[in-house]
């Protein structure tokens, strides 16, 4: 609660609808940088730009815009690969193309570009990317449609790609995340989590539903973050301002950490609406801080369509750090300094919080 | 609409700028100027080889045209037919009817940042209403009703552009007069002057110093064409930089003039002060110069007004309430007189600041021909008649009438927006202000300027708020709101505020909240998961589910069954998933081996296994859990589990839901069960029940719409067979 008392908020309106955000930190650590896809709804075309935050003493802090590039389609999902010595960004389409930038480690110039969309690779929309590697880069995607690709960003900078999974359409995609080097989580329709090896080929490892909806009603998984030191929880977030975790080690448990659920473990709950992101705060410090044991979920911070930005802790009443007339459509912490967040707003602006 | 092809290739639509038009002027509510205005011509390149056999024009979205142009029907001419040239062509032409003072993008930050002022009025509105109906003191409500409406007022300007002064240095520059700041806009214009009028409820003693104040900010806008005061002074910045001896120049005592006569105090005494007597060269030699001069600064700095005592106190001396105001008035008139007829003038040597100053002073002393000189505008006559003919005078009274002779004194050559709007409001005739609104400044401004008409006035209120028959039951109110959610539903970025006015709408808002809900492409969850959120918070839950359906029919037809079973679940469109249910079935049958199930696990975990939810798809889920426990059976030899795996054959076969074609596979798959060596599974009774539905499958072959299914032809004897073999060996148990 003592962060809000120190928490600037700044908007910047850039009259166009913002599909994705991400904070971007190459190595020119002197400014902070932001990449945005964008969609100009009166020409219908989008862009990926690079923009500087500038947060100098004289104004108030602003955009500037450093370098743009020109999408095929509108951006559905949006990663940056966070080495910093060879910054990648990645975004895939509603077309179902998959497009990987190379940007220049010092200038953060747009250099050169890759893109994965042949046939048979996904149809319609992907839904959902992650990035994850050091030497070369691997990107899994999910659709839809149901597949489940793994795209190979070799030395060469030549990308190629292989089909994990097709469900052929039994099964859509809407969001997934890295655990490991060869295992991630996919989250789908009916509130469900679906965890996938890549040494056991052939299908799903282990699938979770959840049931906490009241009645006949279930959801949708928007989005998934893992723990980098605790990989067999990964924490979800989906309709009806759920929040959950999944333990690998305990299965069929539910942990509902926020939402409407209903039994005897009626959570906290700060929204009804859809939770469009959720990502680990590493900012926030755990109120248990006695417990250190595996188990314990770390604070989390999500964003929903009602407009409100809030971390949400397991037992914990949900704090709110932003609330908007309009949906927050995506945010990202910025890893080099997690202070600082940046929020896309419904209604065409970009809004930075600065939790010093 | 005409349209003609042009030789070239080319398309070109004449349009008129106003894109609305009214056929019947005579019952028009808001008159639309008849004046027709050059026609707009738009070149649209199809680039298709002529001939074209046909046109289709239709409206895309907001005030988007599509054109749609056809080849001649390629059935009809084989032999000119030629593979690979396109058969038409469909162009879209934007429309544009802007004023240009706006953007679009402009526009719509606008129109997102009203609407959180707009609904938290309407809430107030609707509490103040539940409250004024349980007690009856109505007056107290109607006082804090206004500061409800001036709080919207404000937040409403502040969106439209607050000209910020740039950052003021230290040292301040002496000469510059006039600071240079953003133009405003005319919509902010004619906002504040809505505000001052209909919904600021401070003294009307103090109406026309807030005209001042409004003529200040904004009147660089009334006229492009001709001089005002502002650009007078703009020139003269220009130009004071590079004087030396100010006061021989001409330019330099109009500017004061004309800076005195509209209340801009504190420009004429920086003015002043920039005379060349005050140099300290010439101090010694032009004493009496620079006393008058002084005395002149003084007088105007003593000018008492009639407002607020908060503004700054450049403006001269403020007084709250009119007995004070008119002690200090007579005090300072007298004070101006003096000094006219003072015997320092004649020993002034300096001609023109002597005949220039005693100008000034008739001006403070009211002398209205020098105000008309001084004024280039009406509406700054207008205001220069306020501040030093009718001090005293208080709200509307004779301005309309006073604007009208300001107006035949100085005509105006073009009529500029605002003006139309100004004297609607000085005549105090809302309908005309409406109108004026309505066409000058759009939509977005009628709806929520209407806020500010209604505000404790109780004539327009009755005007605006009554039901007619003309308008289909509805009030102007409604119908401007209508107009406006409208606009915004044409924008695939603002529909989703539209709502929020939709639902402000009594009569036909629900309904065409509804029209805009069915209306948004399907195509992308994250616009079928907004529009549910709609739903939810306005309670529509009967289209949520309809538009429920409609998502899982598209996603069904475009091949993704998971995406399509779900959303029918959500929905609870049983009838649907039955349907859907059939066509699944026929995939099973064909793709579904013993171990190929980690395709369909997703979707089973999806259907859960609740009947209600999942319609005839429950079989599904048994026909899983049935294949599980047969596979179990196939692992060991273990009696327990093949006695269970028995257990759910039964359940299959007596569920109702199970589709006949599945029966003989079923039963087949289950050989092993029905020859179980160690002794017989099935009971007599679950053996008849099974040698029944064999029975009812010979019968159905002979029906025309028999599936065949692709088991071996001998499938249906061995399982007869075993069944008979069961049977003799559970009687003999038995």
């Amino acid at each position: 609660m003592e962060d809000s008392e120190t928490l600037e908020i700044y908007k910047f309106p850039q009259a166009k609808y913002i599909d994705a955000l991400r904070w971007f930190s190459p190595l020119s650590a002197f400014s902070k940088f932001v990449v945005l896809a964008l969609h100009d709804s009166d020409s219908d075309i989008s862009t990926i730009e690079i923009k500087t935050l500038n947060l100098s003493n004289q104004s108030k802090p602003f955009l500037q815009l450093h370098s743009s590039w020109t999408s095929p389609s509108r951006v559905s999902s949006l990663r940056v690969s966070q080495t910093p010595h060879k910054p990648i960004l990645s975004a895939s389409t509603f077309d179902g193309s998959l497009h990987f930038l190379f940007a220049h480690p010092v200038e953060v110039s747009l250099d050169s570009e890759i893109s994965v969309g042949e046939k048979g690779f996904h149809i319609g929309p992907i839904s959902g990317i992650d990035l994850f590697g050091n030497n070369g880069v691997e990107c899994v995607s999910v659709g839809e449609d149901g597949r489940v690709n793994l795209v190979s960003l070799g030395g060469d900078s030549k990308a190629s790609y292989r089909q994990v999974f097709d469900s052929q359409g039994l099964v859509s995609y809407t969001a997934v995340k890295w655990a490991s080097p060869t295992e991630f989580v996919t989250g789908g329709l009916g509130d469900s989590l679906q965890w996938w090896d890549l040494r056991k080929p052939g299908g799903v490892v282990s699938q979770f539903k959840g049931s906490w909806a009241h009645g006949n009603t279930s959801g949708i998984v928007h989005s998934i973050d893992i723990h980098p030191s605790r990989k067999h929880v990964c924490v979800a977030g989906g309709s009806s301002g759920a929040v959950f975790a999944w333990d690998l080690r305990r299965q069929q448990q539910q942990i509902l950490l926020s939402g409407s659920g209903h039994g005897e473990a009626k959570p906290h709950s700060f929204s009804e609406s859809e939770i469009w992101e959720v990502q680990y705060d590493c900012y926030t410090p755990s109120s248990d801080i006695g417990n250190t044991s595996s188990a314990q979920i770390l604070p989390v911070m999500t964003c929903s369509e009602d407009g409100i930005l809030a971390i949400v802790e397991k037992d914990v009443e949900p704090e709110q750090i932003l609330a908007e007339p309009c949906a927050v459509n995506s945010f990202d912490i910025n890893l080099q300094n997690p202070s600082d967040v940046i929020c896309s707003l419904e209604w065409e602006s970009v809004a930075y919080l600065s939790r010093q | 609409m005409p349209g003609r092809l042009s030789d070239s290739g080319m398309f070109i639509i004449p349009t008129p700028p106003d894109s609305v038009r009214t056929s019947d002027s005579g019952n028009s509510l808001i008159p639309y100027s008849p004046e027709v205005r050059d026609p707009v011509i738009y070149n649209l390149h199809h680039g298709l080889k002529p001939p074209i056999s046909r046109l289709s024009i239709s409206w895309s979205r907001g005030n988007c045209l599509r054109v749609s142009f056809f080849r001649v029907d390629s059935t009809e001419t084989d032999t000119s037919y030629v593979e690979g040239e396109v058969g038409g062509k469909v162009v879209e032409v934007k429309l544009n009817v802007e004023d240009g003072e706006i953007g679009d993008a402009e526009r719509r930050r606008i129109a997102y940042g009203s609407v959180a002022p707009y609904a938290h009025l309407q809430g107030q509105k609707n509490t103040v209403s539940a409250l004024s109906k349980m007690s009856m003191s109505s007056s107290s409500y109607y006082v804090e009703w206004w500061q409800h409406v001036i709080e919207y007022s404000k937040e409403i300007n502040s969106l439209l552009g607050n000209p910020e002064p740039p950052p003021s240095s230290l040292i301040e520059d002496p000469k510059t007069v006039l600071k240079v700041v953003e133009e405003p806009t005319c919509l902010k214009a004619a906002w504040e002057l809505m505000e001052i009028f209909y919904a600021d409820k401070r003294p009307q003693a103090w109406l026309p110093e807030r005209l001042v104040d409004w003529l200040r900010d904004f009147d660089s806008l009334l006229t492009d064409t001709e001089a005002t005061v502002h650009s007078k002074l703009v020139n003269l910045q220009k130009e004071i930089v590079n004087l030396q001896v100010v006061e021989d120049d001409f330019n330099y005592w109009e500017g004061i003039s004309s800076a005195l006569a509209v209340g801009w105090l504190d420009i004429v005494v920086k003015l002043l002060r920039l005379h060349g007597s005050y140099q300290l060269d010439q101090l010694g030699d032009r004493e009496t110069e620079n006393g008058l001069v002084e005395a002149v600064a003084v007088l105007v700095t003593k000018m008492p007004r009639l407002r607020s005592e908060s503004s700054d106190r450049r403006l001269g001396e403020c007084f709250e309430t009119r007995p004070e105001f008119m002690k200090a008035w007579e005090k300072w008139r007298g004070q101006v007189a003096k000094l006219e007829s003072s015997a320092y003038w004649v020993q002034c040597d300096h001609r023109q600041t002597r005949e220039s100053l005693r100008k000034v002073l008739q001006i403070m002393l009211g002398n209205v021909n020098s105000l008309i000189t001084s004024a280039c505008h009406w509406m700054e006559l207008f205001i220069a008649k306020f501040l030093y003919v009718r001090p005293f005078t208080t709200g509307l009274e004779g301005m309309y009438s006073l604007a009208k002779k300001c107006m035949e004194l100085k005509p105006a050559s073009s009529t500029q927006r605002l003006m139309g709007l100004i004297l609607g409001i000085l005549e105090e005739n809302t309908e005309v202000v409406l109108a004026e609104c309505s066409k000058s400044f759009g939509p977005w401004m009628v709806a929520h300027v209407m806020e500010l008409l209604t505000a404790g006035n109780n004539q327009a209120e009755m005007l605006l708020h009554e039901e007619r028959h003309n308008l289909g039951g509805i009030s102007i109110e409604e119908l401007h709101r209508l107009v406006y959610a409208q606009v915004l539903s044409s924008h695939a970025l603002t529909w989703q505020i539209a709502p929020v006015y939709l639902i402000s709408c009594p009569k036909q808002g629900l309904g065409m909240l509804e029209i805009l809900l069915y209306k948004q492409p399907m195509q992308h969850n994250h616009t079928l998961l907004k529009n549910l959120e709609i739903c939810r918070l306005y309670e529509l839950s009967g289209i949520s589910s309809n538009l429920m359906k409609i998502a899982g029919v598209y996603h069904w037809k475009h091949g993704r069954k998971g995406s399509g079973v779900f959303w029918l679940q959500q929905a609870q469109d049983e009838a649907r998933l039955n349907r859907i249910a059939q066509e699944l079935f026929d995939f099973v049958g064909k793709s579904i081996s013993d171990d190929s199930f980690k395709q369909w696990e997703g979707l089973i975990e999806l259907l859960g296994n609740e009947t209600r939810t999942a319609g005839g798809l429950e079989f599904l889920h048994k026909y899983r859990d049935f294949k599980k426990s047969l596979q179990q059976v196939k692992g060991g030899n273990v009696t327990d589990v093949a006695q269970q795996a028995v257990e759910s054959l039964i359940m299959i076969m007596k569920n109702p839901s199970t589709p006949q074609r599945f029966w003989l596979p079923l039963m087949h798959d289950s050989l092993k069960l029905l020859t179980w060596p160690e002794r017989p599974l099935l009971n007599v009774s679950q053996t008849n029940l099974l040698l029944n539905k064999l029975q009812e499958l010979s019968i159905a072959k002979l029906c025309p719409d028999y599936c065949e299914t692709d088991l071996p032809s001998q499938a249906l004897s061995s399982v007869r067979l075993a069944l008979a073999t069961n049977l003799g060996r559970a009687i003999l148990e038995e």
